[in-house]
C-alpha cells in the first residue's frame, strides 16, 4: 500500500503545554484508522495538522512527497475534512453548500453563479442520495435542517470534493447511538468508494470502542503523544485503560 | 429550483453594476485637461501646502469645525436621549397605562429627522442670517431626532419582563423603569453617540463648504481655485482628527466595556456631555467665533395657498422624483456594491490595506467636494453626483464590512481553504457568507441616509429636488421652497419605511439598528 500521509516528529506547542508531543505516524491508501483518546488528548489538532490548517512548530506533515504548509490547490482538493462544527454556510441553501464541496475545481464565474441559483444539481442530488436524504430538501436553508440531516449534508458536500483521505473529526459526537451507528455506517459503506472504484483513506476520531471493529486500525492519543497505535483487534481492555485511565 | 434565487452574498455584490453606467457616462464626458488636473491632484498628496498662513488657516479652520461639531452633538445628543425617553411606547404605558403619546411624539419627530442638515442649514441662514448658530443648529435639528429614534427603539425592545415583576413587587415607575431597563441602555448609548460625533464632525465640515466656515470652507476655497496642495493641507489635517477621534472613541468604548453598570455608564456620559458642551462654547469664542452675536431674525414669508398650487403646477415633478430616486438608486449600488467586490478580488492581506487607506480617503472627504473634484474633468450630470455621493458612502460601508469580518471566526474560511477552494471563492464562501445579512440590513440603512443625501449632491451634481430646492432658494421662491420640502420629507420617510421593512427582513426586526449593535459588539 502507498503512504499517502506521513507526520514526522511534530510538536505543536500551546501555552498550557504540548498539543501534540512528537508525532510520528504514517497512513496508507484504502485504510480505515480510529484516532482515539480523551477530550485534550490532541486528536483534534493532529486532524488539524494533518490537513494543513494547523502549522506544527516542530517536525513535517507530508502528504504525497508535498509539506502541508505549502499545498497547492490541486493537493488540498484531495484531503477532504468533516469538522466537528459542520462549518455549513448557514446563509446557504443545501445545494449550495455540497457545492462549495466542488469549489477547488471550479473558478470565480461559478462560484458567483452558484450563489445566484444552485448549479449542477444532478450531482447535488446524487451526493445527497448517498447520504440517505431525499432531493426535495435540496433547496431547504440548511439553517432549517434537523441535526443528523446537517451531518449528512456535511458529508454529502465532502462526496462532492472526492477527496482520496477523508478526516473526520469526531462526526460521531453529540448524535444518539442509534443515530451515530446510522452515520457511521453510512460513512463506511457509502463514501469510502470514488467513482472510479478506489477505496478511500479515512482517519476519523471517536469515542465510541464498540464502533472500533470497524476500522482496519487504532491510534490512540495521550497527552499529545502516541500511546498505542495498532490494528483495532489488538485493542483490548488493557489498552482501553491505557488510553482513557487517569494514570 | 429553476427560478433564480439569489442569496445575500450575490445580493450584497449586484448592486456594484451601477458603477458600469456611472463610469461610462463620466468617461465619455471626460474633457481634456482633465487628466492634468486629476494627476496634480495625485501629486499634490505628497506635497501638502506648508506656508504657515495656509497651516495657520487650516488649522483654525478645524478647530472651527470641530467645535462647532463638538457643541452640536452635545446639545443633540443630551436633547436627544430626553426626546427618546419621551417617545418611548414602554415609559408611557409604565407611567399612564396607554401609549398613544409616545406615537405622537415619534411621528413629529419623523419630519425633522428626514431633512437634511444641510437643508436646515440653508433654511436658518435665510432667518437669521450668517451666524455661528445656524451651523450648531443646523445639526442639532436632525440628530436630535435621529438619536432620539434610536434611544427609544432600544428602549422599546428590551424584555420587559423585569419591568413587569418589578411593578408588581410595588415599585414606582421611575424606579421600576430605571432598574429593569436603564443598565441594557448604557452600551447602546455609548457605541451610538461616539458614532454620530463622527457624523456630526462630517456634517460641520460639508455645512463649511456651503459658506457656513470651518475647514469645509478652506477647502471649497482652495479647491475652487484650483491650488490642490492648500486642498491636501485641510484633508491631511482633516485625516489627522477624524483618524485621533476614532481612536479615543475606540478607547473610551474599550474601557467602558470592563465596567457592567449601565446605570454608572449612562450617568457618565450625561456628565461628560455637558462638560464638552460647556468647553466647546469658549474654544468658539478663542477661534473668534462670537456666539453672543445677535441674531437677524427675518421669519421667512409665508406664500398663499393660490402660490403653492402654482409652484404644485409650474415644477417638472416627474423629472425631479426620478432623477432624484436614480440619484438614490445609483449611489446606493455604488456604496453597497464596491466593498465587496474589491475584497472579494483583492483578498490579500497587502489588497485589504491598500482598500483600507482608500475607503479612509473617501470618508474623508465631503460629498460635495468629491462632486467638485469630479466635475474638473467631467461635465455636471447624475452619473458624477451619484459617484460622489456613492464613493463617500463606499468609506463607510467599506470599514464597517471589515469591522464586521474582524470579528467574525474563520473556521469557514479555514475550511474551504483547507479543500482546496481558491482564495477568492473561499473568501466570498467561508468569510462574505456569514456578514452578509447584517451587511444588506445596515446597507437598507444606508440607503435611508443616501436618499437624505442626495439633496448635498443634487445642489452641485445640477440634478434631482436638491438643485431644484438652491435653485428655488436662490431665487427666494417660497411657495416652490415649501412644496419642495413637503415632497422631499415625503419621499425621505417613505423611503425610510421600506428600508425598515427590508432591515425586518434580513435581522428579523425593524428596531434592530445593525450600526448599533456592529459598534456594540
Amino acid at each position: 500500500m502507498r503512504r499517502l500521509l506521513e507526520i514526522k516528529g511534530v510538536f505543536v506547542h500551546s501555552i498550557r503545554g504540548n498539543r501534540l508531543n512528537d508525532i510520528n505516524l504514517s497512513i496508507s491508501s484504502g485504510e480505515r484508522v480510529a484516532l482515539v483518546g480523551s477530550n485534550g488528548s490532541g486528536k483534534s489538532s493532529l486532524l488539524a495538522v494533518a490537513n494543513g490548517t494547523l502549522l506544527p512548530d516542530l517536525g513535517k506533515v507530508i502528504w504525497k512527497d508535498y509539506s502541508t504548509s505549502n499545498l497547492g490547490q490541486r493537493q488540498r482538493k484531495e484531503i477532504g475534512t468533516l469538522w466537528q462544527d459542520l462549518r455549513l454556510v448557514e446563509e446557504l441553501n443545501v445545494a449550495q453548500n455540497i457545492n462549495c464541496g466542488a469549489l477547488a475545481n471550479r473558478n470565480l464565474l461559478w462560484s458567483l453563479a452558484n450563489l445566484l441559483k444552485p448549479i449542477e444539481l444532478n450531482a447535488c442530488s446524487e451526493c445527497l442520495q448517498k447520504v440517505g436524504l431525499s432531493t426535495s430538501i435540496l433547496s431547504a436553508m440548511v439553517s432549517e435542517l434537523s441535526g443528523g440531516q446537517r451531518q449528512r449534508v456535511a458529508i454529502a458536500r465532502l462526496l462532492r470534493q472526492k477527496p482520496e483521505l477523508i478526516l473526520a473529526d469526531e462526526p460521531l459526537f453529540s448524535l444518539d447511538p442509534i443515530l451515530a451507528e446510522e452515520i457511521l455506517h453510512l460513512f463506511l459503506d457509502n463514501t469510502m468508494t470514488s467513482d472510479m472504484g478506489e477505496e478511500r483513506t479515512l482517519l476519523m476520531s471517536l469515542h465510541q470502542p464498540s464502533f472500533f471493529r470497524h476500522f482496519d486500525r487504532v491510534i490512540a492519543l495521550k497527552s499529545g503523544r502516541v500511546v498505542f497505535d495498532q490494528p483495532s483487534e489488538c485493542l483490548d481492555d488493557e489498552a482501553l485503560a491505557l488510553i482513557y485511565g487517569s494514570a | 429550483m429553476s427560478r433564480l434565487s439569489p442569496t445575500p452574498p450575490i445580493l450584497s455584490l449586484l448592486p456594484a453594476l451601477a458603477l458600469l453606467p456611472v463610469l461610462i457616462s463620466i468617461l465619455i464626458s471626460f474633457h481634456n485637461g482633465g487628466a492634468t488636473l486629476l494627476w496634480e491632484f495625485i501629486c499634490a498628496a505628497v506635497h501638502p501646502s506648508i506656508q504657515a498662513e495656509v497651516v495657520q488657516s487650516a488649522f483654525r479652520g478645524i478647530q472651527i469645525t470641530f467645535s462647532t461639531a463638538l457643541l452640536s452633538w452635545s446639545l443633540s445628543s443630551i436633547f436627544g436621549i430626553c426626546l427618546g425617553i419621551a417617545s418611548a411606547r414602554v415609559v408611557w404605558e409604565t407611567f399612564l397605562g396607554k401609549s398613544w403619546p409616545a406615537t405622537v411624539i415619534r411621528r413629529l419627530l419623523a419630519i425633522p429627522r428626514s431633512i437634511h442638515e444641510l437643508l436646515w442649514g440653508l433654511l436658518l441662514l435665510q432667518m437669521v442670517g450668517l451666524s455661528p448658530w445656524v451651523a450648531i443648529v443646523a445639526i442639532v435639528i436632525p440628530y436630535t431626532s435621529l438619536v432620539a429614534r434610536v434611544v427609544s427603539d432600544q428602549l422599546d425592545t428590551k424584555d420587559r419582563r423585569a419591568l413587569k415583576g418589578l411593578k408588581q413587587a410595588g415599585a414606582g415607575s421611575s424606579s421600576a423603569l430605571i432598574t429593569a431597563l436603564g443598565p441594557a441602555m448604557g452600551p447602546v448609548l455609548l457605541s451610538y453617540v461616539g458614532y454620530r460625533l463622527e457624523c456630526a464632525l462630517r456634517g460641520a465640515t460639508v455645512l463649511g463648504v456651503f459658506g457656513l466656515g470651518g475647514i469645509g470652507t478652506d477647502l471649497q476655497l482652495a479647491l475652487q481655485s484650483l491650488q490642490f496642495h492648500d486642498v491636501w493641507t485641510a484633508l491631511w489635517l482633516l485625516a489627522a482628527v477624524m483618524f485621533s477621534l476614532e481612536q479615543i472613541l475606540s478607547l473610551i468604548r474599550g474601557y467602558f466595556k470592563l465596567s457592567k453598570n449601565g446605570i454608572w455608564q449612562i450617568t457618565t456620559i450625561l456628565i461628560v456631555l455637558l462638560i464638552l458642551c460647556a468647553l466647546s462654547i469658549p474654544w468658539l469664542n478663542a477661534v473668534d467665533i462670537d456666539l453672543g452675536e445677535p441674531l437677524h431674525w427675518s421669519p421667512l414669508p409665508l406664500p398663499t395657498f393660490y402660490e403653492l398650487i402654482d409652484a404644485i403646477h409650474t415644477l417638472p415633478w416627474i423629472q425631479l422624483i426620478s432623477s432624484t430616486m436614480l440619484l438614490t438608486v445609483l449611489a446606493a449600488g455604488i456604496a453597497i456594491g464596491t466593498p465587496p467586490l474589491a475584497m472579494m478580488l483583492w483578498p490579500s492581506q497587502l489588497g485589504i490595506a491598500i482598500q483600507r487607506i482608500i475607503w479612509g480617503l473617501l470618508r474623508l472627504m465631503p460629498t460635495p467636494l468629491t462632486a467638485l473634484f469630479l466635475m474638473l474633468f467631467s461635465k455636471p450630470s447624475l452619473a458624477v453626483a451619484a459617484l460622489a455621493l456613492g464613493a463617500h458612502n463606499i468609506g463607510v460601508m467599506g470599514r464597517l464590512l471589515k469591522e464586521g469580518l474582524d470579528q467574525q471566526s474563520d473556521n469557514h474560511l479555514k475550511a474551504l481553504s483547507a479543500a482546496g477552494a481558491g482564495t477568492r471563492s473561499a473568501w466570498l464562501y467561508g468569510c462574505f457568507s456569514g456578514q452578509s445579512r447584517s451587511y444588506l440590513a445596515y446597507a437598507a440603512y444606508r440607503t435611508d441616509v443616501i436618499l437624505r443625501e442626495t439633496v448635498v449632491v443634487g445642489m452641485v451634481g445640477g440634478t434631482g429636488l436638491g438643485w431644484q430646492l438652491i435653485e428655488s432658494l436662490g431665487s427666494f421662491n417660497w411657495a416652490q421652497v415649501i412644496v419642495l420640502i413637503a415632497v422631499f420629507t415625503a419621499l425621505t420617510l417613505i423611503g425610510e419605511a421600506i428600508t425598515d421593512r427590508l432591515r425586518y427582513h434580513w435581522t428579523g426586526s425593524t428596531k434592530k439598528l445593525p450600526m448599533v449593535v456592529d459598534l456594540q459588539s
